[in-house]
């Protein structure tokens, strides 16, 4: 105990001497750290965000698309664009009778040009029913939301996205009781809903499934269907059932049941990977980091001989120099280190408010593994030099 | 005590050979008071670093407490230097970083053994005895040469050694001061029965030890 009090002292000893290069040897381990951790926390940040908008969605929502998996269908938005089924009126009714489904949303969406007093916008028409603003968690920010008789009236009320509203007038609350023209056809808006996040959803028409029937929809089909379901430990049991109901009609690569964990699966193994990639790119600061290390401890070495041959005089092993030596590139890689965190902890306390950036157990490991590595592995070798030194050369060296 | 036969040692600078050390041959026992002697360059050195373990013969055997140096491990001649031997030196060699009382007690945190006494308290009582005991948290270069070649002599004494090996343990400090420390080295040798072998080309020092060895020319010319 007394022995490695003695070796650490020693070292700290040293580095009081020499604070400036104590300081701009462990610089580079403190970049080197904080450029991971900060872009693990970056990459953590992003997973958060990207998570939060999943939720805002609603986590026990079944969504159904064409085609065999969700990087065909939900990637490229548009009807047959996917290929595989076209769903329909009869797959509503069917899928209404499941017993935990609690409500069933058909989606027909088409992108369309969109004209008011003037303006001609871009924008989405989504011909669905009510319940589609429960499942996108929508509120109307001026005027009001299609009710359930609006939908089954088929009436040419309309509620439009924020950002088209945005868009189409100077103000998006004064699309309410506005008319629009969309293919030489009038909608009146009844309501301008708040922004989701979403970019299709923000650029929505959103009417009665049944008004797009006609011009719109002359095949009466719908590109996707959303379910949602009452409790979260249902959505597993209800999937297999929609399966069930839809492989009645359809083969089983022409459709894809899937919920908001499986995209959110996807998603993280995406942003895993960046987050790797990120990293690589992030150690090679802490390679750099630990050689200036190593070149500080060669020339460390140089410098001591003298004391390296007096301590071997009084009776120091080679093993004694060697820990030593380990002892002291450790502790610079390690303060370094620790400094980097530091650093990166108040960089993170300083982003937080705008944008959800985290520290994890992970970074703080990395933090203080990695530089405990760094400081072993490129201080071993200048160790060794000291440690191999022969007494007598060592102690007449001046 | 200690047993050189036939000892040769060569090295070389660059191209050239040098014979520090001839076939030599001498004995030294316990509670001796043993000065070498000779002109610089003549391989006193060379011997006293053979005596003190830190440097080996190209031939001969040197035999230390009984071993055969030749057939000890690098971990055991640190041990032997460690436990059985003290060296002072005539640039004093104290670590400049270290207060007079961490050189002074550094050997015995080298030593892994438990040892039978406090080496903190020891060491405090050996600085108080050379009298400069309110010197012991000063760095060293804040104290005078006599005053550092003292704490040396401390560090070489912590370790309660049979053999004390001087190297010109005068040769950086005033005549005056030379004097003390040479009483103080000839006192650890009648009081401590200590063994103490000092190198020296000064006569002065060389007349206050008992029995003197001569090197010249790497060969032991006389013994007295």
């Amino acid at each position: 105990m007394k022995y490695l009090l003695f070796q650490f002292e020693s070292a700290f000893e040293d580095f009081k001497r020499n604070k400036t290069r104590t300081f701009l040897a462990s610089l580079g381990i403190l970049i080197g750290v904080m450029s991971v951790v900060m872009l693990i926390a970056l990459g953590l940040g992003l997973k958060n965000y990207i998570k939060g908008q999943f939720e805002d969605l609603g986590v026990n929502l079944i969504i159904i698309f064409p085609g065999s998996g969700i990087s065909g269908g939900a990637a490229s938005f548009g009807p047959g664009l996917s290929g595989g089924a076209e769903f329909d009126e009869r797959d509503v009714s069917s899928l209404r009778r499941i017993d935990n489904a609690d409500y069933v949303v058909p989606i027909f969406i088409k992108s369309v040009v969109v004209e008011s007093e003037g303006n001609e916008e871009v924008g989405y028409i989504y011909g669905t029913n009510e319940d589609v603003f429960r499942s996108m968690n929508m509120e109307a920010i001026s005027g009001k939301l299609l009710d359930k008789s609006d939908m089954q009236r088929g009436s040419k009320e309309v509620v439009l996205g924020y950002e088209l509203a945005n868009k189409l007038f100077d103000d998006p609350t004064e699309g309410t009781g506005k008319t629009l023209r969309v293919s030489s056809q009038r909608y009146r808006v009844v309501g301008v809903a708040d922004k989701t996040g979403d970019r299709e959803t923000d650029a929505s028409v959103i009417m009665s499934y049944k008004t797009t029937y006609g011009t719109l929809n002359p095949d009466k089909t719908f590109f996707s269907i959303y379910v949602g379901v009452k409790n979260d430990d249902d959505v597993e049991q209800v999937k297999s059932e929609i399966s069930g109901a839809l492989l009645k009609r359809y083969k089983e690569d022409d459709f894809s049941v899937s919920d908001q964990t499986e995209l959110l699966d996807v998603v993280n193994q995406i942003f895993n990977v960046l987050n790797g990639v990120l990293i690589a790119i992030g150690s090679i600061s802490l390679i750099v980091g630990g050689i200036g290390i190593m070149n500080i401890m060669y020339a460390n070495v140089t410098e001591r001989t003298k004391e390296i041959g007096i301590r071997r005089a009084i009776g120091a092993t080679k093993k004694d120099i060697l820990f030593q030596f380990m002892a002291e590139s450790v502790l610079l890689s390690l303060f370094g280190g620790l400094m980097g965190l530091l650093v990166s902890a108040l960089i993170v306390a300083a982003v937080r408010p705008f944008f959800p950036v985290a520290l994890n157990v992970l970074a703080i490991v990395i933090a203080v593994g990695i530089s405990t590595l760094i400081g072993v592995f490129f201080g071993v070798f200048p160790a060794r030099r000291a440690a191999n030194l022969t007494p007598i050369e060592a102690i007449r060296y001046e | 005590m200690i047993s050189f036969h036939e000892v040769c040692k060569t090295y070389w600078l660059g191209d050239e050979k040098v014979e520090a050390l001839r076939n030599a041959s001498f004995e030294i026992k316990k509670g001796e008071y043993v000065g070498i002697l000779g002109p610089s360059g003549s391989g006193k050195s060379t011997l006293m670093n053979m005596i003190g373990l830190l440097d080996t013969p190209t031939s001969g055997s040197v035999k230390l407490f009984g071993k055969d140096v030749s057939k000890q491990s690098d971990d055991e001649l640190s041990r032997l230097r460690n436990q059985h031997i003290g060296f002072v030196f005539q640039q004093f060699n104290l670590i400049e970083k270290f207060t007079v009382f961490e050189n002074v007690v550094m050997p015995a945190r080298y030593a892994k053994s438990g040892l039978d006494f406090d080496p903190d308290k020891y060491a405090i009582e050996l600085l108080q005895r050379f009298g400069i005991g309110e010197r012991a948290n000063f760095h060293p270069n804040k104290i005078s040469g006599g005053q550092q070649q003292r704490t040396a002599i401390a560090r070489a004494l912590i370790m309660k050694p049979e053999l004390i090996l001087a190297d010109e343990p005068t040769g950086n400090i005033d005549s005056k001061t030379g004097e003390e420390i040479l009483d103080l080295l000839e006192k650890l040798n009648k009081e401590l029965k200590v063994t103490v072998v000092t190198v020296t080309h000064e006569p002065e020092v060389a007349a206050r030890t008992k029995k003197k060895i001569y090197v010249k020319d790497g060969r032991i010319v006389d013994r007295l």
